[in-house]
């Protein structure tokens, strides 16, 4: 069931499609919003909202990275893999948030459930490369002290 | 040096409210257009100046808005679409304008809606610029409120609806018509073509989507004229652009100068020449999807003849330097596994291709390359051409690829002999 | 018409005409995965490039995105374009498993063809292949992704063509899988083709899989007679059974396509429980020895108690060699003509739906596809002709609006209007449109302007604004008054507009068996034996309990018979009870003439050899079965048998009986024309409907469905199904997991007043019986109806399919108690 400020919100931005499914990104992210992910439950909720399968909400979300179906931690580090950013050190900083999350890699969340790490591709920053976003903001000229820090303010 | 896209951008501080926006001149042009001049005026301007476009693909933007039906037999609704989804890597110039001075673009959209007649208009917001999104929204508000969008804008009788989307992610939403596939909730595969857009787009109806640094051009030149804009550039196309580098140069960063400035000077004036330790190699000059150029290149200016000429592309004008300490085949890698990625996986040579190349270049960057592979390597330069391939990403990801093997091929055959990367 | 030369072969073609659709008008075969002529260019796979030497383009081009024009000079042949695509098969090769031995696909492979003919062969990609993990999607269909090569033929037809919306296409990228988005069984009833299209072995056959290769398969042309639209089919058999049916093109009717009822319901043919030994008095005998024996208790019958004593039934999925030799039988013997239809009602309602649809005003199925306007009157089409679904979709792709009048919760695969009104007004309704248009024909300012309150001047404005207008008519539930009014809805339209009409009738040779039916019904001989004024039957390839739903009372009549012969290839009560009984071959191995709904004459070969499939006569492979004869293979064809019967009127071949009913049944004189092997282009239509259409009006329009106003209760409704309710394909084991268990349906505000609610288990009281049956509440039915599912051997305690049934005649059962409160 979705929540009625969800429905709402969707409600708000469906006004300006001609049919319902038009909003089915949207939808989702609004819902990805307040869910954190969206689980099998949350794909069914919203398409019935917007009178779709199942199956043709799955077609739209799994086609978007940023459409999460599965579950990720408080906080999402999303960290830059692009030319740029691999030129100004990625692989190293790669390794240095493994160590502090000490998590395997790409896609694992560490054990508390704070910090969920994935990959992502040019985050538009390139003149402050390497960059990492955690959540909505963006970080750059990252190294292992400014990422100490950087994480610290997360719980 | 006129600045006319950067001159609101004050450092140390926040983009211009619409008070302070219209205080140093805003939405005059607006006003200009609305109100003195017919949409065709406003059209014809706009082809006079030149402009080119700015997301990298550089055709006319006047002579694109010239193919949108028009008059009262038109199809309506018909749309304008602002593709702010940068997301080639290496290019973060529309950021800049974005988080700098959205009030700008508004105007610009404005405008440029008024001479297509369309009535609704999307921002396609890339996922992630979330400074952007939260200063886009509080100016579209601000506009909102002030009368400069809506019904009946400057009593002109001309109205228009602006509306925010942020997408969800994928960098072939930056393709024209997969972008309009994305607007409509649907997967974002591109479409065929013809028909295009302006006769055909979002929704079926007359559409046309320009870049973010495009529009932002528009109210100063429906202000200033097109003569005006022309004289900016030191090329026969028009106007400023925003300049970028990234890479191991010493200041990294964006700025705007005359189109047509060369490599050399916004290596060496701008962005403070090379690093200490390493030396200049390389140039992508546009972005990922454009050719490398060389040393030899370093005076060859910025425009997109020019650039042409020297057999690569301008694209989105930001360039990621690649020095001597880089490994040329970890660069064509990252990019090529970047491309296969983003890969829709809608035609052939481009969802199996892509991925094959970062296979090979994978093996050779970590010592395991076969003698043939090159030979693979080089023949899918030709067979990911246009015509071939459904739309332009592929075409534009073995552009790196083609240029590394024209001036590096050396680098690539040391990895297959030594069997290992010589620059690890 | 543009002018173009392909590999230096020049042809002319119509206009849109894609290159790749013009070579092959030449036979040049350009390889192609997505492209097909059903679902169109999409220039997803790339295969189909070819070189454009000179013309308006030039260089490679992917054939089938460009329209032929003038001047082109096209080079399939080219180096550029064969490197090209051998590059193409390359890349498709990265991933895919080898499998061939083990692939289902093997032998009949798209990919295994193309990549032979692309000349790649050695690969060169050394790294890992993507894996995909399968899903279950029911019993027709394996699901085997490793082999996807990305054609997204799949997603199109499902969701695009089939109108279907759960299986598309997930992920991005070369991750991309077509699938559902969890396992489960495909909904549409039309998921079956997605094996014929399939160009890789991703989508196979499920019930046959591993029976077989290709080659090893006796394959030939035929059509299914599940329903009346007759749509064509390939049937591959082996081993003495019928392995696996395919869509067969068809221009005129099912196009590329069918449906699943048809394709999987042929598992009776070589079911085990087929009765394939002649019994005379309760003991196995020689088939001329019983036919003898039959021709003399029949004889002496008739001698006792007179000609009008021996009755005869017949059946609508009998060919029409059977159906005239049975006729020619009772002409011979002076027995009364027999009888093909279920009730007298049925029996008129067919005969004036084939008589008013001649050849100025009956369309195709395929036409129906080009309609810009279709009301379908009296018809669930996804139940009773399910290809007939797929045209309306289609046809609405195409612009059309689709309007449904029928009292039943219809359910479509395309957005459409539906009027539910009741089975007894649908008359009057029809009445009405044909007013309401005729006055806009003269006053085109008496047009309504739409008020959306009123559905029906919205249905008559919008014929009034159509070109190419089709009336679709059941003659299931619609009553002879309904069907002649939409007859007369489709002749008034036709006065100035490319009009049609289209019935769908009771049965694969209703048609046929309209023009021959002389006599009376099936309940009328029921009636008169139960009576005592017939003792003798002979049922011919018909199950009397299937069409005569009340089994008591059926039972009853047959105990009364001195003698019952039956003649058949399904077992049941009638062959069961039957004193004499002598099996008959099916279509799959005598073939014989259909003749579909449009009067489409449709003559097909046997595929197979009778006699007992070999699985079920051996158990080793190769079998190790020593003797003479096939067992299992006395069956005869009806005909044969029945032309047996007649003693010294015997036909001599079947052609004979073609050749007699051209002579001297009226209606069937285009039979004389010479036949192509499918008589795929020959219309039944002539002057001798006049004489059915006045045998017709006669008839009263006096029947269950338009009852005595009583006031209060319902009209019960026997329906089709999709599944389940068909003679032949109910019992399809792999059918059998589709049907759904029949249920009662009713309109919201009638559950409200009778006290019911969604899922209550329900008695449905007769006069001597009682209907058990499961509540469904639809929110799109006519009110004052109750429409139950058709199970195809019903214990229906009413003597028709449809009857009235009063309020308090309907209780809900306690779960508690198995008995009803009084």
């Amino acid at each position: 069931m979705l929540t009625p400020l969800e429905e709402e919100e969707i409600k708000f931005v469906a006004e300006h499609y001609a049919s319902l499914d038009g909003a089915a990104i949207e939808a989702l992210k609004i819902v990805q919003r307040h869910r954190g992910w969206i689980s099998d439950d949350s794909l069914r909720d919203v398409a019935e909202a917007l009178a779709m399968t199942t199956t043709e909400l799955d077609s739209v979300a799994t086609f978007y990275n940023l459409i999460f179906r599965q579950p990720v931690g408080r906080h999402v580090i999303l960290l830059c893999d692009s030319v740029s950013c691999w030129i100004m050190g990625y692989d190293n900083i790669l390794e240095i948030l493994k160590r502090r999350l000490n998590i395997a890699g790409f896609g694992h969340t560490t054990a508390d459930g704070r910090f969920t790490l994935l990959p992502h591709v040019c985050l538009g920053a390139c003149d402050r490369a390497p960059v990492m976003m955690i959540d909505d903001r963006l970080y750059g000229e990252l190294d292992a002290d400014k990422i100490d820090a950087i994480l610290a303010q997360y719980e | 040096m006129e600045k006319p896209l950067t001159r609101n951008m004050l450092p140390g501080r926040g983009p211009f409210s619409l008070a302070e926006y219209e205080k140093a001149g805003g939405y005059q042009a607006l006003r200009k257009a609305l109100t003195t001049m017919s949409p065709s005026e406003v059209t014809e301007t706009v082809q006079q100046s030149n402009l080119r476009g700015r997301g990298g693909a550089g055709f006319y933007t006047g002579r694109k808005w010239s193919f949108v039906p028009m008059g009262e037999d038109a199809p309506q609704p018909k749309y304008l679409v602002v593709n702010a989804d940068e997301m080639e890597p290496g290019t973060f110039k529309d950021r800049f304008l974005l988080e700098g001075d959205p009030h700008q673009m508004i105007e610009g959209i404005i405008i440029s809606a008024y001479a297509i007649q369309a009535s609704v208009a999307y921002i396609f917001l890339r996922a992630n610029y979330d400074v952007a999104y939260r200063g886009l929204q509080v100016a579209l508000a601000e506009a909102q409120a002030k009368g400069y969008l809506g019904e009946n804008i400057l009593g002109s009788g001309f109205g228009l609806t602006l509306l925010l989307h942020e997408s969800a992610g994928r960098y072939i939403c930056g393709e024209e018509t997969a972008l309009l596939n994305a607007l409509e909730g649907k997967r974002a595969i591109p479409r065929s073509k013809p028909p295009f857009p302006p006769v055909v787009g979002l929704w079926g109806k007359p559409t046309i989507a320009n870049n973010v640094e495009t529009l932002c051009n528009v109210p100063h030149i429906i202000f200033h004229g097109a003569e005006w804009f022309r004289s900016l550039s030191r090329s026969a196309d028009g106007g400023t652009k925003i300049y970028g580098a990234s890479g191991k140069v010493r200041r990294p960063g964006a700025w705007e100068l005359p189109l047509g400035v060369t490599i050399r000077e916004i290596l060496e004036e701008h962005a403070g020449g090379m690093r200490d330790g390493v030396s200049f190699r390389a140039v992508l000059p546009g972005g990922a999807s454009t050719d490398l150029l060389t040393a030899d290149h370093l005076d060859v200016p910025m425009d997109f003849n020019a650039v042409q000429e020297a057999g690569s592309r301008l694209g989105t004008g930001t360039m990621v330097v690649v020095d001597d300490r880089t490994c040329i085949v970890g660069l064509v890698h990252n990019l090529i596994r970047f491309f296969a990625q983003e890969s829709c996986g809608w035609c052939t040579p481009c969802r199996e291709g892509l991925p094959w190349l970062t296979d090979i270049l994978a093996a050779i960057e970590k010592g395991r390359g076969e003698p043939g592979d090159i030979e693979i390597l080089r023949q899918h330069t030709h067979l990911l051409g246009p015509g071939n391939t459904f739309c332009a990403l592929a075409p534009g990801a073995v552009e790196p690829l083609q240029s590394a093997l024209k001036y590096f091929e050396e680098d690539f055959e040391r990895h297959i002999r030594e069997q290992r990367c010589p620059w690890k | 018409m543009p002018q173009l030369t392909i590999d230096d072969h020049p042809i002319e073609v119509p206009t849109g005409t894609k290159v790749i659709a013009a070579a092959e008008q030449l036979g040049i075969m350009i390889p192609r995965f997505c492209y097909h002529a059903a679902l169109g260019s999409v220039g997803a796979c790339r295969l189909c490039a070819v070189m454009f030497l000179d013309g308006p383009v030039k260089g490679l081009q992917m054939s089938c995105m460009v329209d032929a024009q003038d001047g082109m000079v096209v080079s399939t042949t080219d180096a550029k374009a064969v490197d090209f695509r051998r590059q193409v098969i390359e890349w498709l090769m990265l991933h895919h498993p080898h499998d061939c031995p083990v692939c289902d696909e093997g032998g009949h492979c798209l990919l295994q063809d193309h990549t032979v003919s692309s000349g790649h062969a050695i690969r060169r990609y050394r790294g890992a292949k993507r894996t995909h993990r399968d899903q279950y999607l029911g019993p027709l269909l394996q699901h085997e992704m490793n082999r996807c090569i990305q054609c997204y033929r799949c997603s199109r037809y499902y969701q695009d063509f089939a109108g279907a919306r759960d299986l598309s296409v997930m992920q991005i990228g070369n991750k991309v899988y077509f699938g559902r988005d969890r396992d489960g069984t495909l909904q549409s009833p039309f998921a079956g083709n997605l094996a014929d299209i399939c160009p890789t072995g991703v989508f196979t056959d499920k019930p046959s899989r591993y029976m077989g290769r290709r080659w090893d398969y006796e394959r030939s042309p035929a059509v299914c007679i599940h329903c009346s639209l007759g749509c064509n089919i390939v049937v591959s058999a082996r081993y003495r059974e019928v392995v696996r049916l395919e869509a067969r093109f068809n221009p005129h009717i099912n196009g590329y396509f069918m449906c699943d009822r048809g394709r999987h319901g042929y598992t009776y043919t070589s079911a085990a429980g087929r009765p394939r030994q002649a019994i005379f008095e309760g003991q196995p005998a020689d088939v001329d020895a019983t036919l003898q024996h039959a021709a003399e208790r029949l004889t002496s019958i008739a001698r006792m108690h007179g000609l009008a004593a021996v009755a005869c039934i017949g059946s609508l999925r009998s060919s029409v060699e059977a159906q005239g030799a049975l006729v020619r039988l009772c002409n011979a013997q002076g027995w009364p003509a027999p009888a093909f239809f279920d009730d007298d009602e049925r029996l008129a309602a067919v005969q004036t739906a084939v008589a008013q649809q001649h050849a100025q005003v009956h369309v195709s199925l395929r036409a129906v596809e080009n309609a810009d306007a279709v009301i379908v009157a009296g018809c669930d089409p996804i139940a009773e002709a399910p290809m007939l679904a797929l045209a309306l979709r289609q046809a609405q792709r195409r612009g059309a609006t689709i309007v449904v009048i029928d009292p039943r919760p219809i359910e479509l695969p395309l957005a459409f209007q539906h009027i539910p009104l009741a089975a007894d007004q649908l008359a009057a309704c029809l009445d009405d449109l044909i007013t309401r248009v005729g006055t806009v024909a003269h006053d085109p300012g008496a047009l309504e302007t739409g008020s959306p309150a009123d559905p029906l001047a919205a249905a008559a404005d919008l014929l009034v604004r159509s070109r190419r207008p089709v009336i679709v008519c059941g003659t299931d539930l619609p009553n002879v008054a309904a069907i002649r009014q939409a007859g007369k809805l489709a002749r008034v339209l036709r006065e100035n507009r490319d009009s049609g009409l289209f019935h769908v009738l009771p049965g694969a040779n209703a048609y046929s068996a309209a023009l021959l039916n002389r006599g009376r019904s099936m309940a009328q001989v029921a009636a008169d034996i139960a009576q005592g004024a017939v003792k003798a039957l002979l049922v011919v390839e018909t199950d009397p309990f299937h069409h005569l739903p009340n089994r008591k009372r059926l039972t009853d009549a047959l105990a009364r018979l001195e003698l019952l012969v039956t003649l058949d290839y399904l077992d049941g009560p009638h062959t069961r009870k039957a004193h004499v009984f002598l099996p008959s071959t099916t279509i799959f191995e005598s073939g014989g003439t259909f003749i579909n709904q449009e009067g489409r004459v449709q003559k097909t070969a046997g595929a197979l050899q009778g006699g007992t499939a070999l699985r079920l006569v051996s158990n080793t492979h190769p079998p190790r079965l020593y003797g003479q004869g096939i067992p299992g293979n006395q069956p005869m064809p009806a005909w044969l048998m029945l032309s047996a019967l007649s003693g010294e009127s015997a036909f001599g071949s079947s052609a004979d009986i073609l050749q007699w009913l051209a002579r001297e049944v009226p209606g069937f004189e285009n039979l004389k024309a010479a036949q192509p092997p499918t008589g795929e282009d020959l219309l039944l239509d002539s002057a001798g409907r006049s004489e059915i259409g006045r045998h017709c009006l006669d008839v009263t329009s006096e029947s269950p469905l338009n009852p005595p106003n009583s006031g209060g209760g319902l009209h019960l409704l026997s329906t089709e199904r999709t599944f389940g309710s068909e003679e032949l394909s109910c019992r399809s084991p792999q059918l059998i997991e589709l049907e759904s268990t029949p249920q009662a349906r009713l309109a919201p505000s009638e559950a409200r007043r009778l006290a019911l609610k969604d899922g209550d288990r329900i008695a449905l009281a007769a006069e001597n019986g009682f209907y058990e049956t499961t509540l469904k509440v639809a929110d799109n039915m006519a009110e004052g109806t109750l429409a139950v599912g058709r199970h195809c051997h019903p214990d229906w305690p009413w003597d028709g399919r449809h009857a009235r049934i009063a309020d308090r005649s309907i209780k809900k059962i306690d779960q508690r108690e198995t008995k009803i409160n009084p």
